[in-house]
């Protein structure tokens, strides 16, 4: 039974291919997040995902990203389904031929990742759309010119009085904010919440961002996550054993002399992007 | 060397099958797999019982027609052999024996562990050939193909069409024996001309007779008897992705 019309190879390597996608942009997060391991205060993480955030090609290649994360997974779901039903008869006895061990579980895998990956968008990305509320930052600068145009409006009497007086209750809260509400270098305020935001920044400010730092590392403090979220990342490992190479095979790029050497480099590639996610939790439990 | 068989019987193509049971005593381990079955049959036949039927010929391991699904392998726990080459000191003494026919949706049991294989026959011909038009006998040397592809081609022409890469994989998928028929027609100067066409016919086939998709476990290589690579789907999807970008032939 075919569920896609197309060809089983094109389908094959229209999986390939958006899985090697989302293998190009997993270097791209690991470099990222590992900005959160700098003791700078989160300056340079911050700068990442505002950077990731507002950068109109990266936008461009997020929702390419997006719909290549989609499509991966329905294409993986529909032709598990096809070959399920390509043997109506199954066998009594289990197979026990020999074949790479993890090539024979992609799907399993790939299920636990996708999983993870509604917990992560919940946990994160939807934060950017308002769909859940998170932790913002706003920059000082910004927040300073907005309070200075309220008050050259106050001055010329255009404000209403409820304006003025919720511009009166900014400035006590701004003057008494507490350090842990401010980064290390006092440009940002953080950690701040949806009321948080309205209190210190004014009820129209618009500039502030979803202040992924501070959602992480309270995160990554909770130790059922932790664990979660490396075990997650034991299983992405599982799924990557059997990328780099499938891609070339599938791509049909197999050659006596370069195949060994892609087979090493997606044995390596396997191994150190999860272990480059699984080092942050680790450091901040064990060193931190 | 004494066995118990569980050997699936059915009476035809629309009966419900089941496994029965059977033992087996003083069987030498010399004695081939399919020897050890027509000793069992003649004692069936001996009790004026249906004997089992199952697919042989040659048995010598180079016609493809026997192929049995035992102990969870296809031709059974020995590696580059055909169920005929097997012989039974690769079991233990005492050990039960599961055998079922090969399983596939395109391939419907007719007999107990004989089934139905014309899908092979179907792929190939929808461009397992090169069209030649006949006349005198070409001089040997008259096309020059080098040694290396004359080489890679002779192993894929290799396949005896016994169907256990299919019976091997676990969606049921043809890419190896498609593959491998795709492969050894492309590297040949010979079938480079129908090169695009073939490998787009083929594989419309193959999706048509209701073959599994491709998931590059390799179960395929691990069993086909005549080690047939999995480089061979590698070389047809390349093929296959050039036949539809590049090539201006369609089907």
């Amino acid at each position: 039974m075919k569920l896609i019309k197309f060809a089983s190879i094109t389908k094959k390597i229209a999986l390939a291919a958006f899985g090697l996608f989302l293998l190009l942009f997993l270097p791209v997060h690991l470099g990222i997040n590992l900005c959160l391991l700098r003791e700078d205060g989160g300056e340079w993480y911050r700068n990442a995902s505002h950077f990731m955030g507002t950068n109109y090609i990266v936008k461009v290649f997020e929702i390419v990203l997006l719909a290549s994360v989609l499509l991966h997974i329905i294409i993986a779901i529909l032709l598990t389904i096809e070959n399920f039903l390509a043997r109506p008869i199954r066998y009594k006895v289990a197979t026990k031929t020999k074949t790479p061990f993890m090539s024979r579980y992609m799907i399993w895998t790939g299920g636990v990742i996708a999983c993870f990956l509604v917990i992560h968008f919940i946990n994160f990305y939807f934060v950017k759309f308002d769909l859940v509320e998170g932790k913002y930052s706003a920059d000082m600068e910004q927040v300073d010119k907005h309070f200075q145009e309220k008050a050259i409006k106050l001055q010329s009497g255009e404000l209403s009085e409820k304006e003025q007086a919720s511009l009166m209750a900014q400035y006590q809260a701004i003057s008494q904010v507490s350090m842990d509400k401010m980064d290390k270098n006092r440009k940002n305020l953080v950690n701040l919440t949806k009321d948080e935001v309205k209190l210190y920044c004014g009820e129209d400010f618009k500039h502030y961002e979803p202040d992924f730092y501070n959602m992480s590392l309270e995160l990554f403090a909770n130790k059922t996550y932790s664990i979660i979220y490396l075990l997650v990342f034991v299983v992405l490992g599982f799924h990557l054993f059997h990328a780099l190479g499938s891609l070339a095979q599938t791509l049909g790029l197999n050659h006596k002399k370069y195949t060994p050497i892609i087979d090493v480099v997606a044995l390596a590639y396997a191994v150190i992007i999860p272990l480059g996610f699984a080092a942050i939790p680790l450091w901040l439990m064990f060193m931190l | 060397m004494d066995f118990t068989l569980k050997i699936w019987r059915q009476e035809n193509q629309k009966a419900k099958g089941r496994f029965e049971t059977y033992k087996i005593k003083d069987i030498s381990p010399d004695c081939s797999f399919l020897e050890m079955l027509d000793i069992l049959n003649e004692s069936l036949v001996n009790k004026l019982s249906h004997p089992v039927c199952f697919d042989n010929d040659c048995r010598e391991g180079i016609c493809g027609m026997c192929g049995l699904y035992i102990n969870g392998r296809p031709h059974g726990p020995d590696d580059a052999v055909t169920t005929c080459q097997l012989h039974m000191r690769k079991f233990t003494d005492g050990e039960t024996i599961t055998i079922e026919p090969w399983r596939a949706k395109p391939f419907p049991v007719i007999r107990d562990l004989v089934v139905d294989r014309t899908a092979l026959d179907k792929m190939i011909q929808e461009g397992g050939y090169i069209s030649v038009t006949s006349g005198g006998v070409p001089d040997g040397n008259a096309i020059p193909i080098p040694k290396h592809k004359a080489d890679q081609a002779m192993d894929s022409a290799s396949c005896i069409g016994c169907g256990a890469c299919i019976a091997a994989c676990k969606n049921a998928s043809a890419m190896l024996f498609v593959g491998a028929k795709v492969t050894q027609l492309a590297l040949l100067p010979q079938g480079k001309p129908e090169a695009a066409i073939r490998v787009q016919k083929m594989v419309a086939k193959m999706d048509e007779l209701g073959f599994g998709n491709c998931t590059n476990t390799y179960a395929c290589e691990a069993e086909c008897p005549k080690e047939i690579k999995r480089s061979n789907i590698s070389r047809m999807n390349l093929e296959f992705i050039l036949a539809k970008i590049v090539s201006e032939e369609t089907i």
